[in-house]
């Protein structure tokens, strides 16, 4: 990853790809007329409409941030702009997209019980456990 | 000479084979799609570390998830075949290895 163009890049690719993948299954779906679809399911129904939601939310986001660059006034004599505001890209949707993203796997594969919480705590143990024993090894060397 | 289930009758036609088979052994169709998936992803990686050292694992799991996907589709067509929550489960793992694939990009590639 590295810089934010590419983080945002990338998250914005996540969104648009699996809006294309659920536009394309469900338009399957109808298309054939298949006995089961992917809009059955009350999750996927939910997580599409947040999903899109957060995509037309960048695209605004991004058009505000665009004419408030083009609108952007210097006065005489000033070095800086009046305000930082057309240098602040909004990602907040992006970050929503992250979210939307990892909770319909989350539900389709663990459920809605506490499995999943479970799983992220054991792997945030473990996590902590490697930085303890990596800062001990640090300081001391191998035992 | 008895058999562990009905043979399937395909007189109304082939796919009878399949969802009659699917009806006895119901991990026949998600058993299928994680062929799919480890043949194309094992296989891959596998051809590719031979052939250039490397492999480049996101990369194979989206194609594998792509894979999977549209015989899994394809199954959704007609009743019997696939359940929905299998369905919802391999377009998770599409989508879940499309974050894996942007994410593991560098920024002078895709």
């Amino acid at each position: 990853m590295g810089s934010q163009i590419t983080l945002t890049m990338s998250l914005v690719f996540i969104a648009l790809f699996t809006i294309a993948i659920f536009g394309f299954a469900i338009g399957f779906a109808t298309d054939n007329d298949a006995a089961i679809s992917i809009t059955q399911d009350p999750d996927v129904n939910s997580f599409r409409t947040d999903i899109t939601g957060n995509a037309s939310g960048f695209a605004t986001d991004s058009q505000g941030t665009y004419n408030s660059i083009l609108d952007t006034t210097i006065e005489p004599g000033s070095d800086v702009a009046q305000s930082t505001g057309p240098f602040a890209v909004s990602i907040s949707n992006l970050i929503s997209v992250g979210k939307n993203v990892i909770s319909l796997p989350r539900k389709a594969i663990f459920g809605d019980g506490g499995g999943f919480a479970i799983f992220f705590t054991t792997f945030a143990a473990v996590i902590v456990f490697l930085f303890a024993l990596f800062l001990y090894k640090t300081l001391r060397g191998n035992p | 000479m008895g058999y562990l289930y009905e043979l399937p009758n395909a007189t109304t036609g082939v796919d009878t084979i399949l969802s009659q088979t699917t009806t006895s052994f119901p991990g026949f169709v998600p058993l299928i799609l994680f062929f799919i998936f480890a043949v194309v992803f094992i296989g891959g990686i596998t051809r590719q570390k031979i052939r250039t050292g490397t492999a480049d694992y996101s990369a194979w799991a989206i194609i594998a998830s792509m894979a999977t996907l549209l015989p899994a589709l394809l199954f959704s067509v007609s009743a019997g075949f696939i359940r929905l929550d299998w369905l919802v489960i391999v377009v998770s793992l599409t989508v879940l290895s499309a974050i894996w694939f942007f994410l593991d990009r560098r920024s002078s590639e895709v």
